[in-house]
C-alpha cells in the first residue's frame, strides 16, 4: 500500500490538451473517487497513473517514487477495466493466477492466494468456468479477483459497473466498499455517477473539462460546493438555481421579485449572483412572505415527493419526505433554512 | 409440404446452375481418371466406364514422378506460408496498434500491390532471381509466393488484430507482463482463426501458382504440381489424359478435403475469440 501524487501533470494528444495541470494527493489507505462529466479525462488520468498513457508534463510518484519512466508492468499497480478485459481464452481460475504465474510463485503459493481471493468474492463455484460462461456480475468480480491476488500497492477501478444493472450496481458497490475496509488498500476510482461518487469515497475529486473543480469529502462537496459546477454535479435532484441582482434586503430575480435574504454581506450590492437551494432544503411554509411557487409535475417515489414547480419564470425542484396532496397548478409557498442556501457569482461561478 | 421444404427446393434450384458449372469439370476428371486407356475417346461421349481402374494411378505416379512433384509443391507452399505468416504479424500487429507517419500511404501501397497480375513481372521477376542466383532453386518459389501473399495476409490480419481489445493486453500489462509476453500469452492465443484463414489462403494460392513456377523452374526435378501435370499435355505428341486427370485429381482432392475439415474448426475459433 502506498500513497500517490500528482503534481503538475498535464496530457497532451497532438495539439489538443486534455489535462490541464492536475494536482492531486492521494493518501495511503485512502479511497479517491475522480468524479466528472463524460470526456473531462478521467480516464486519462487514470490511465496515466497506471502507466498505459505517457505523461506531457509534470509527475506521478506512487510513495516516494517517480513513476513517470516506469513502465505499467513495473508500477506495482493493479487496475479493473470497464469492460472487465478477461483473457477470453483463460478459465476463471487461469485469469486470476496469470499474474502470479509470471511472478513465478509457486504452485500452492498461487492455488491459495486464488482460493482465497475467490472466496472472499464467491468466485468458488465459477474457478473452472471460462469467462464467456459468466454473467456480467461475475465477469465483474473476476475481474476484481485478478487485482485482488496482487497485493498491488494501488487498485485503479475505470468505472467498473457502468456496465451492469441498476440493482446489481447498488450491490456491488457495497461489496467494493466493504471489500476496500478490509484490505485498506489504496484505491483510485473513476466514475460519471455522483451516487457511487458520494457513497464509496473517503474522498472525492471532481473534475471538468481537463481541470479539478473541487477535492473534498462526500459531505463537504455537498455542504460547500466551491463553484456553480460542483454545486450542480454533485446532489440527485439537482441544486436549484435562481438568477438575480442583489439589492437592498435580498435578491432582485429577474421577473422585480425580491428574494429575502438573510446575509446579502456576502457579496456586494449590485452583483450579479446566482442563488442556489437544494430541492430537500425546501420546505412548505404559511408565510406569503416567501417563495411562491407554481406546482407543475408531481412525482412520488415512495421514499418521498418530488416536485417540480415554477419560481418567478424559472424551474425549481422541491423533494418533499412528508405526503402532501399537491396538485398541478396549485400555488405553494417555499422557504429554507439560509445557513442551507448557497450564493455564487454569476461572472466566475465561484462560491461567494 | 412444409413452406421450409420448398424454401430449400426454392433455392436449390436457384443454385443448381451455379453447381453444374462448378461440378462438371470435376466430373470429367473423375470419370476420366478411372477409365480405361481405350474408352478416353468413346463417341459420343458418356459418364460410364467399363472397368474402374485404380491402376491409373500407381501408374501415373511412377510414368510423371508425381511423387517428386508433390513433395516439391509441399515444400513450397508450406515454406511460402511460414514466411509470409512470420513477415506479416509483425507488420500487422504494427499497423493495428502503432501510429505511425505514412501508415496510411503503406496500405493504399500494400492494396495496390493486389492489382497487379504476377504475369505482368514475370520478366523482372526472373532476372531478379537470376541476378540472386536462384534461378532453378526452389527457394526463388518461396519467395516470391510469400512476397505475393502478404498484401493480403497483412490486411486480413490487421482487419482481425483491430478486433482484439487493446483493453487485454493492457490488463496484461498490468498483471506485470512484458509485451513480448502479452503477445505470445495473450495475443497470438485470441489471434489464431486469423492466422488460420491467412495460412490456408496463401498455401493454396502458392499450391496453385503456375506462371511463376513455369518460368522459374527449368528443370524438371524441380517441378511443383501444375506444373508437372502441365507438362504431361504441352508439346506431347500424345497426351495420356487418364494419367493427367488421375494426377490432377491427386493434387485437388485432398487439399480440399483437409480444407473443407480446417473450416470447421476454423469457424469454432472465431465463435471462441468473441470478447466481450
Ligand atoms: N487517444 C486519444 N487521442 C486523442 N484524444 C483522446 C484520446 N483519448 C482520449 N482523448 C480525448 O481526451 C478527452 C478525455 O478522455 P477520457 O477518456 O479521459 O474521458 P473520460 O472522462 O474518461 O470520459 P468517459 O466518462 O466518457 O469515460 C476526451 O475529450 C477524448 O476525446
Ligand atoms: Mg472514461
Amino acid at each position: 500500500m502506498s500513497s500517490v501524487t500528482i503534481r503538475g501533470v498535464r496530457k497532451k494528444y497532438g495539439a489538443m490538451d486534455v489535462l490541464h495541470g492536475i494536482d492531486l494527493e492521494i493518501r495511503d489507505r485512502e479511497f479517491v473517487v475522480l468524479v466528472g462529466p463524460s470526456g473531462c479525462g478521467k480516464s486519462t488520468l487514470l490511465r496515466m497513473i497506471a502507466g498505459l498513457e505517457s505523461i506531457s508534463a509534470g509527475d506521478i510518484l506512487i510513495g516516494d517514487r517517480v513513476v513517470n519512466d516506469v513502465p505499467a508492468k513495473a508500477r506495482d499497480i493493479a487496475m479493473v477495466f470497464q469492460n472487465y478485459a478477461l483473457y477470453p481464452h483463460m478459465s476463471v481460475y487461469e485469469n486470476m493466477s496469470f499474474s502470479l504465474r509470471l511472478k513465478r510463485m509457486t504452485k500452492d503459493v498461487i492455488d491459495r492466494k486464488v482460493r482465497e481471493a475467490a472466496e472472499i468474492l464467491n468466485l468458488s463455484k465459477f474457478l473452472d468456468r471460462s469467462p464467456r460462461q459468466l454473467s456480467g456480475g461475475q465477469r465483474q468480480r473476476v475481474a476484481m479477483g485478478r487485482a485482488l491476488v496482487r497485493d498491488a500497492q494501488v487498485f485503479l477501478f475505470d468505472e467498473p459497473l457502468s456496465n451492469l444493472d441498476a440493482k446489481l450496481r447498488v450491490v456491488m458497490r457495497t461489496e467494493i466498499k466493504a471489500l476496500h475496509q478490509r484490505l485498506q488498500t489504496t484505491s483510485v476510482y473513476v466514475t460519471h455517477d455522483q451516487i457511487e461518487a458520494m457513497t464509496m469515497a473517503d474522498r472525492i475529486v471532481v473534475m471538468n473539462a481537463g481541470r479539478i473543480e473541487q477535492i473534498g469529502t462526500p459531505l463537504e462537496l455537498y455542504d460547500t460546493p466551491a463553484n456553480l459546477f460542483v454545486a450542480d454535479f454533485i446532489g440527485s435532484p439537482s441544486m436549484n438555481f435562481l438568477r438575480g441582482t442583489l439589492d437592498n434586503g435580498g435578491l432582485r430575480l429577474a421577473d422585480g421579485t425580491l428574494l429575502p435574504l438573510e446575509k446579502v454581506g456576502r457579496g456586494t450590492l449590485g452583483q450579479k449572483v446566482v442563488f442556489g437551494i437544494r430541492p430537500e432544503h425546501l420546505v412548505l411554509s404559511e408565510d406569503s412572505r416567501n417563495l411562491a411557487a407554481e406546482v407543475e409535475v408531481v412525482e412520488p417515489t415512495g421514499a418521498n415527493i418530488q416536485v417540480y414547480a415554477k419560481v418567478a419564470g424559472s424551474p425549481l425542484c422541491a423533494v418533499f419526505t412528508e405526503r402532501h396532496d399537491f396538485r398541478p397548478g396549485q400555488r405553494i409557498m417555499l422557504s429554507w433554512d439560509y445557513e442551507r442556501s448557497h450564493l455564487f457569482d454569476d461572472a466566475t461561478g465561484q462560491r461567494l | 409440404m412444409t413452406s421450409k421444404t420448398t424454401r430449400s427446393i426454392l433455392y436449390w434450384a436457384i443454385l443448381s446452375p451455379l453447381m453444374v458449372v462448378i461440378l462438371f469439370p470435376f466430373g470429367v476428371m473423375f470419370v476420366t481418371a478411372v477409365r480405361p486407356r481405350a474408352e478416353l475417346f468413346t463417341y459420343p461421349p458418356t459418364w460410364g466406364f467399363s472397368e474402374f481402374r485404380w491402376e491409373n494411378f500407381s501408374e501415373m505416379w511412377v510414368k510423371t514422378n508425381f511423387g517428386g512433384a508433390l513433395l516439391n509443391s509441399l515444400y513450397v507452399s508450406i515454406s511460402a506460408t511460414v514466411v509470409a505468416l512470420v513477415l506479416s504479424i509483425p507488420a500487422a500487429y504494427a499497423m493495428s496498434r502503432y501510429r505511425f507517419a505514412g501508415k496510411g500511404a503503406y496500405r493504399t501501397f500494400l492494396l495496390m500491390t493486389q492489382m497487379m497480375s504476377p504475369i505482368v513481372l514475370v520478366l523482372g521477376l526472373f532476372r531478379l532471381m537470376m541476378a540472386l542466383g536462384l534461378v532453378n532453386d526452389l527457394n526463388s518459389l518461396v519467395l516470391t509466393y510469400a512476397a505475393f501473399n502478404m498484401a493480403f495476409t497483412i490486411w486480413m490480419l490487421q482487419s482481425y488484430f483491430n478486433s482484439i481489445p487493446r483493453d487485454l493486453e493492457e490488463a496484461a500489462w498490468m498483471d506485470g507482463a512484458s509485451h513480448l509476453t502479452s503477445l505470445v500469452r495473450i495475443f497470438l492465443p485470441l489471434a489464431v482463426p486469423a492466422m488460420v484463414v491467412t495460412a490456408i489462403f496463401t498455401f493454396i494460392n502458392s499450391w496453385n501458382e503456375f506462371v511463376l513456377a513455369l518460368t522459374m523452374m527449368r528443370s524438371s526435378e524441380d517441378f511443383t504440381l501444375p506444373v508437372q501435370i502441365y507438362a504431361q499435355v504441352a508439346g506431347r505428341y500424345q497426351v495420356e489424359w487418364h494419367h493427367v486427370m488421375a494426377a490432377t485429381v491427386l493434387a485437388t482432392v485432398p487439399v480440399a478435403i483437409v480444407f473443407s475439415w480446417l473450416q470447421r474448426y476454423l469457424i469454432r475459433g472465431m465463435a471462441l475469440g468473441a470478447v466481450k
